[in-house]
């Protein structure tokens, strides 16, 4: 039987392209480095100070939030997204509650600290967590959990000298700017019917959240109101920014957020019902610089802009405390 | 004798099956590699333990009675509407079929948004239905609706397109032998494109049982109410990760079970006299 | 006796056809491809409705445009086997001869011998509880026959039945038509291409040429008879 010589031609150019696909495949993966460069030596330059945004002076029971403005919260990514990591650009995977104060960071560190540039993935920690773990690329991460902090430490991902507290922030919770659930104080939380969004307890937010929840039980009200709240939940979001969504938009009557969140957001989005300090949850952010960094120098520039005068005051104009 | 790679016809036979092989390999690895690799992540104990986790249950739970309500509600109401379609013309049946497709490419999470703002508490239908205490966001009726949002195009464009494709001659015999447009349906017009349908029906299930963006988006995240099976697999991924295995491998032997399926039904093909 | 005035614009031209049928009487309905034969008989089982005309079926008016008539397709009781016979593969062979006759509620002995009858006229007694989808051609035609004959229809039509039959079904499906038309006493309408089988079976040839009828006469009159028409 003849092999007609264009059904081997056809053969040959199959081979050869798949040869290729695998090179550039294998290529992709384990990209050409940039040789490490010595870090250019940083001119100790003075950031340029005051951004002139009113501090939010958030007054307790029922408050509107400030004029800030912020993009209303969208849905987190499930996947990694994919950088091309450069000495110059670092790679910051941040907890999705610092979504508001990101884009002003990065701007003001490339203004700061000229040539150099912060691309920061946002999402639940807990999701940024199982990316790095499963082989993710980040230069820094800044963590809203301790316990994921410590355990993303002991697995060796950070360098553990860079890891520092970042800020705080307490949890509040929010109402839609008319109140459908006619929700005044923290006991009509359990009144029946009432919606009520929070994240899911594998979210930073979602374990402080259960942590305030059991204090307020303990302390003023009692274990059936726990349990008439935890009957009212209608979602537990993956990530902080869903709650508030889910709560600007209307289609729930109460949410639990962090301060910040509720501080930053343009004045009459939300209303808000504030926590006993006594039975809140202060939860602590955590900086580092990841032991896979290819770019130490600017990772460390980076993560000192954050603790340095000029990165606290943007954090704190967007509503999170100082590291006590 | 002469080497093989002397003879010219030998030694291109032998690279054009070396070719072939190696294509056939590539693509086969690069599909079954990643779903076997999660039959090893876990043991199975591990696994037939975490079976009996409330969480898992309730997921799969879920997931099979939405996705059935909805392949029935898909069936019922589908078939009628792609027979009509199919057979007669209207003003703005070209629009209709673009919107059959619709839902398939337009991303879920898209899908989920437009149901939250059209059905939601503010939506602009979902503000009258709660006038009348009637809920639909943040419940498994919204699962079951926004899985038959995702899912219908699949069903309906097979229905459609069996409908199309069947030989007139058949329904019109049938009419000169007397049988009512009702009679002619039920026996001769499924029957003739049952086989089509199912495996239609089956894939519809499928989609309907994977859906992830718009369930999310329109019926929320809580257990035993909207938690379906690719929601615990995301949420278990970030928490619980034995779970979300678990749940995973579930996903894959029911999907294998469904292709199955399609094939044994995709050969017992009726004879089309 | 059929009595058909049919006026349609089809797509080329106007069909302009009036018919006359006997009873027992075999009318074969010639003309090349696109000239109008299938909506003739489209048109007198009820699929198509002319734009003008009328239909009487021994003295029954099927339609007529004037008073707009129009009887449905299922009231017609025409019994209509098309080019494609159509067999229901799905079914048995006693099960697609006793559909029309189950369509109408006939009750079940009535059923049962009307079946039997048939399946021994068209020499097919064993095959009744054969699928239909496994017959060869010339045995779905038979049952499509004997299937449109059960119903005892006031008028026959078949459309090409003999195009994809061998020789010897072409034989004896010609024989099962001829002896059921006389036995039945009713008209019938054969549409074909063949001269050959015109003149073995046919009472009256019909000509139709671009929707109007060119020549009508008896078989063996036939201009060029002897010639195969061109289809």
């Amino acid at each position: 039987m003849n092999k007609p010589s264009r059904f081997n031609r056809f053969i040959l150019v199959s081979i050869v392209s798949a040869l290729l696909a695998i090179t550039m495949l294998l290529s992709g993966c384990t990209s050409s480095q940039p040789s490490p460069v010595t870090p250019e030596t940083t001119a100790a330059i003075q950031p340029t100070t005051t951004m002139p945004l009113q501090t939010a002076g958030s007054t307790p029971a029922i408050t509107t939030a400030m004029p800030l403005t912020t993009t209303a919260a969208s849905p987190t990514t499930t996947l990694a997204p994919t950088y091309t990591p450069s000495e110059k650009t670092l790679i910051v995977y941040t907890a999705a509650s610092l979504k508001g104060v990101s884009t002003k960071l990065g701007t003001q560190f490339s203004a700061a600290y000229p040539g150099h540039s912060a691309v920061f993935n946002l999402d639940g920690t807990q999701a940024l967590k199982t990316q790095v773990e499963n082989g993710a690329y980040a230069d820094v991460f800044i963590s809203a959990s301790n316990t994921y902090t410590n355990t993303l430490k002991g697995e060796g991902y950070f360098i553990n000298s860079t890891v520092k507290p970042l800020t705080t922030n307490y949890l509040i919770v929010i109402l839609p700017s008319d109140n459908p659930g006619k929700i005044l104080t923290l006991a009509d939380l359990a009144k029946s019917g009432v919606k009520i969004a929070m994240e899911d307890k594998s979210v930073p937010a979602g374990t402080a959240t259960y942590a305030v929840l059991a204090n307020l039980a303990k302390s003023t009200y009692n274990q059936d109101w726990n349990t008439s709240v935890f009957k009212n939940v209608v979602t537990y979001e993956t990530s902080e920014p869903g709650v508030a969504t889910k709560v600007s938009l209307g289609e729930v009557d109460a949410g639990f957020v962090y301060e910040s969140t509720f501080t930053a957001a343009p004045k009459d989005t939300y209303l808000a019902i504030t926590i006993p300090k006594a039975d809140n949850y202060l939860q602590t952010y955590t900086i580092g610089v990841l032991k896979q960094t290819r770019s130490t120098g600017a990772a460390q520039e980076f993560e000192d802009f954050m603790l340095s005068g000029a990165g606290q005051q943007m954090l704190k104009d967007y509503g999170f405390r100082p590291v006590s | 004798m002469t080497h093989w790679f002397l003879q010219p016809e030998k030694s291109r036979r032998t690279l054009a099956v070396i070719g072939a092989g190696f294509l056939i390999i590539l693509v086969t690895l690069y599909l079954a590699l990643p779903v076997a690799a999660l039959f090893f992540r876990i043991t199975p104990e591990l696994f037939f333990s975490s079976l009996s986790d409330p969480e898992v249950q309730s997921a799969l739970g879920l997931s099979l009675v939405t996705s059935i309500i909805s392949l029935a509600i898909v069936i019922l109401v589908g078939t009628p509407f792609a027979y009509v379609h199919s057979r007669i013309t209207y003003p703005g049946k070209m629009i209709v079929d673009t919107l059959i497709d619709l839902p398939l490419v337009l991303p879920p999470a898209v899908a989920g948004v437009a149901l939250l703002v059209l059905y939601g508490r503010v939506g602009f239908i979902g503000r009258y239905l709660n006038l009348f205490g009637i809920t639909l966001a943040f419940t498994t009726v919204a699962v079951i609706m926004a899985q038959i949002f995702v899912a219908s195009p699949f069903y309906l464009r097979q229905a459609k397109s069996l409908f199309e494709q069947m030989d007139p001659a058949y329904e019109h015999t049938a009419r000169t032998l007397g049988a009512s447009p009702m009679r002619i349906f039920a026996t001769i017009t499924i029957p003739l494109t049952a086989s089509g349908l199912v495996s239609g029906a089956v894939m519809t299930f499928g989609r309907a049982l994977g859906e992830f963006g718009a369930t999310i988006m329109f019926a929320g995240n809580l257990p035993g109410v909207s938690q379906t099976m690719p929601l615990a697999v995301y949420v278990g991924m970030e928490g619980n990760f034995i779970v979300g295995i678990t749940i995973s491998i579930l996903l894959v032997l029911i999907s294998f079970a469904i292709m199955i399926a399609v094939r044994f039904l995709a050969s017992r093909e009726v004879p089309l006299a | 006796m059929l009595e058909a005035d049919l006026h349609k614009q089809l797509r080329d031209f106007p069909l302009n056809v009036h018919l006359l049928v006997k009873p027992g009487e075999i009318l074969v309905l010639m003309g090349e491809n696109g000239s109008g034969k299938s909506t003739v008989l489209n048109s007198i089982a009820g699929l198509l409705s002319p734009d003008t005309g009328s239909i009487r079926l021994e003295g029954t008016l099927l339609f007529n445009s004037e008073n707009a008539t129009d009887m449905p397709v299922e009231d017609r009781n025409i019994g209509y086997v098309l080019q494609n016979p159509a067999v229901f593969p799905h079914i048995t062979v006693r099960e697609n001869i006793a559909y029309g006759l189950k369509a109408r509620y006939k009750p079940k002995d009535l059923v049962h011998s009307r079946v039997n009858h048939w399946l021994r006229v068209m020499d097919i007694e064993g095959l009744g509880g054969v699928k239909a989808g496994n017959l060869s051609g010339g045995q779905k035609q038979k049952v499509a026959l004997a299937r449109a004959l059960a119903i005892e229809p006031g008028l026959l039509m078949l459309d090409e039945p003999f195009t994809a039959l061998d020789t010897e079904s072409i034989q004896s499906v010609q024989e099962a038509v001829r002896t059921c038309v006389s036995d039945l006493q009713i008209p019938c309408i054969l549409v074909m291409h063949s001269v050959a089988d015109a003149l073995v079976i046919g009472d009256r040839v019909y000509l139709l040429n671009r929707g109007v009828n060119r020549w009508e006469g008896r078989p063996s009159d036939m201009p060029g008879a002897g010639m195969q028409l061109s289809t």
